[in-house]
């Protein structure tokens, strides 16, 4: 226990003279959770909270291109700048100039388009109905579409979500042509009102968050990037740990530690306690940072639903996972170089095939499949159960196999190693 | 066995040593008695097998073949058990140069669960009869090369060892240094503690030892004190015996 004890006592000397060592475990993965969250939280965002700038040049000569307008408005999803007086040449080049996201250029003919579509609807619908006899008319040309440009820098999904958006209005009120078109030729002068009423509060959709129970958790970048770069954080603990081995083995401590009984081993058990520490305060620090800071500095607060119980005893998993790793790679590496290199490099390829970064359902079903492998990706998908679906011991059941048998292979090969040096 | 007037502390019988991967044996038919009370050298040039057999002296892994019996005071020991009894000093720096003096003598102290009281005195006494008072809470990381070989042969020390094993204790210290630890070895010696010593200064080892043994390709090849040496050899001192007996030829 004396050789416990003083063990423990060094490595929290050691490790507190460690300035560098110090800021890895706990300045940067401050700096990284805050930085990634508010860039995730901004990007989310624009997606979701802010307005699409577009710039509207309309040249429609008839009713429906102010119209369009009037529905991109009370979309409230735009940031309307209207310069009818753009020529179609210049339109790409005023967009781009006037810093806007998208650009929409409503061409002179575009109520007429819309209004000889309807026709042709609503002529050959009653046709087939039997309620009128003359012929419709066969065709209707669209010889100028409506235009639509965007900044090149815009991801695929943000375009994406702006195409279906104006494709959504741009239907409702081809719908509302066509009505109206029906309605004429059945000779009503507009849409009864009651119908009207009817068709604008039809809604087919009800949308909410697939959970293990009622307790809703919205998904959100800090129910991610919190959990996620916490994980990250204790396995990057090999650049401490993994470096602290090699150095102690090669400055000849080890052997001097092998010619007194029992110390080798208190000094491998007091690595793993004073980690421990650093681990679990690594876990405390950032998931305060999540529940009491980000709230006041506008980004949405870390909510901890879930047991108490069950969140740290999985934290207590993944912290030993982290520095069995750590000490596995120390003990095989033979430079402080090797273990340093090795360790960031295999604990940035862990993370990035985990789902750190990028959820691992955006990846090719082959990557999802290599995913498995990381154990990073199964402390995130625990955390994922404890945090966003309000899942319980039954559902951790698969991290916690994976990481307990990932932490026996780490410490088995470890001391395997240790026993053929000699060391134990 | 006995010497003159000396019982024996390490008996070595027939021993060989090969490492897994070698093709070689690294230790040939080791037949060795280390004298208690005796400061006893190990000389060879590199790669000659003597970090090998001093590491089977420490009871630090176990012979392929042979036999090593380990006695202190008419009692056997088990290597485990010898090894409270032996002081290891490394060639390396093997402290950390992160904490101070104290607190590295501190660390060592107490993996050999030496008492508090009694530890904070020998540190104490150690680090006065080294000359390292003065800097017991300074970082090692601030001290010269002379200073680190005296703190690391201070831990060494701590827990008073019967046997004490030394690995080029000298290497990069300047002769007030030397001296000091030259001083502090002999009258280690002279309170009954045994000394296994090698190093490749050769004119220092001189001075030291009493007994010297010369190995070469995994074998002791000379061992007696070192007069006889010269004198059965015809040569004026162990630099010229160590030629005579080894070659010229370089070494890996």
């Amino acid at each position: 226990m004396k050789q416990l004890l003083a063990s423990i006592k060094k490595e929290f000397f050691i490790l507190l003279n460690d300035k560098v060592g110090l800021a890895l475990l706990f300045i940067m993965p401050v700096l990284l959770v805050l930085i990634i969250t508010i860039v995730q939280d901004s990007a989310f965002k624009v997606v979701n909270e802010n307005k699409f700038s577009l710039l509207i040049v309309n040249k429609d000569a008839g009713d429906y291109g102010d119209s369009l307008i009037s529905l991109l408005e009370k979309s409230g999803n735009f940031e309307l700048t209207i310069k009818n007086n753009t020529k179609k040449f210049d339109f790409s080049k005023e967009t781009l100039a006037n810093k806007q996201l998208f650009g929409i250029y409503i061409p002179v003919n575009f109520s007429a388009n819309l209004t000889g579509s309807a026709a042709l609807l609503s002529q050959t619908m009653l046709s087939a109905f039997g309620a009128i006899e003359e012929e419709p008319i066969k065709t209707v040309q669209r010889n100028q579409p409506l235009e639509v440009v965007y900044d090149p820098i815009l991801q695929e999904n943000i375009r994406f979500t702006f195409s279906s958006s104006l494709a959504t209005i741009l239907k409702g009120l081809e719908n509302k042509i066509v009505l109206e078109s029906l309605f004429k030729e059945m000779d009503f002068r507009e849409i009864p009102a009651e119908i009207r009423k009817q068709i604008s509060h039809q809604s087919w959709i009800k949308e909410s968050i697939a959970q293990e129970n009622k307790t809703a958790v919205l998904p959100n970048s800090t129910q991610h990037n919190v959990p996620a770069w916490t994980i990250f954080a204790m396995f990057f603990m090999v650049i401490s740990l993994g470096g602290n081995i090699v150095k102690e083995r090669n400055a000849g401590s080890f052997i001097r530690m092998q010619t007194i009984p029992s110390a080798f081993i208190a000094a491998v058990y007091s690595k793993i306690f004073v980690f421990f520490i650093v681990a679990l305060l690594q876990i405390l620090l950032l998931f305060a940072m999540g529940r009491f800071l980000f709230p006041i500095i506008g980004l949405p607060v870390l909510t901890i639903n879930s047991s108490i119980l069950a969140l740290v005893l999985f934290s207590v998993l993944a912290a030993f996972s982290a520095i069995s790793y750590a000490m596995c790679v120390g003990t095989y590496a033979k430079t402080q170089e090797q273990s340093n290199g090795f360790g960031a490099v295999s604990i940035i390829i862990f993370a990035a095939i985990g789902g750190i970064w990028v959820p691992t359902f955006v990846m090719p079903d082959y990557m999802q499949s290599i995913a498995l492998i990381s154990p990073l990706h199964w402390c995130l998908d625990g955390y994922y159960i404890l945090f966003l679906k309000n899942g319980g011991w039954k559902d951790l059941i698969a991290p916690i196999s994976y990481l307990l048998t990932f932490s026996s292979i780490c410490q088995l090969l470890m001391l395997l190693k240790l026993k053929k040096q000699h060391y134990i | 066995m006995e010497g003159p007037n000396k019982s024996v502390i390490i008996e070595i019988t027939n021993l060989y040593k090969k490492y897994p991967k070698s093709k070689v044996n690294s230790l040939n038919n080791i037949n060795f008695c280390v004298f208690k009370g005796e400061k006893v050298g190990f000389f060879g040039p590199n790669g000659a097998g003597k970090t090998t057999f001093i590491s089977l002296l420490c009871a630090l892994f176990e012979p392929s073949n042979g036999t090593i019996k380990f006695t202190l005071n008419n009692q056997h020991f088990s290597p485990k058990a010898f090894r409270k009894h032996i002081g290891f000093v490394p060639q390396e720096f093997a402290f950390y140069e992160e904490l101070t003096a104290y607190q590295n003598l501190s660390y060592f102290g107490a993996l050999y669960e030496i008492p508090s009281d009694i530890l904070k005195e020998k540190i104490n006494t150690l680090l006065s009869k080294l000359g390292l008072s003065h800097v017991k809470n300074a970082k090692l990381t601030t001290f010269s090369g002379g200073m680190k070989r005296r703190i690391n042969l201070a831990i060494g020390l701590l827990n008073e060892p019967e046997i004490l094993f030394l690995d080029e204790p000298t290497v990069g210290v300047d002769i007030q240094s030397k001296t000091a630890i030259f001083s502090l070895l002999n009258e280690l010696n002279a309170e009954g503690t045994t000394i296994v010593y090698t190093s490749h200064h050769l004119k220092e080892a001189e001075d030291f030892c009493n007994r010297i043994a010369l190995i070469d390709a995994g074998s002791i090849i000379a061992c007696d004190k070192l007069e006889n040496l010269l004198i059965e050899n015809n040569v004026p001192d162990l630099e010229q015996l160590l030629l005579t007996l080894t070659g010229n030829q370089l070494r890996d």
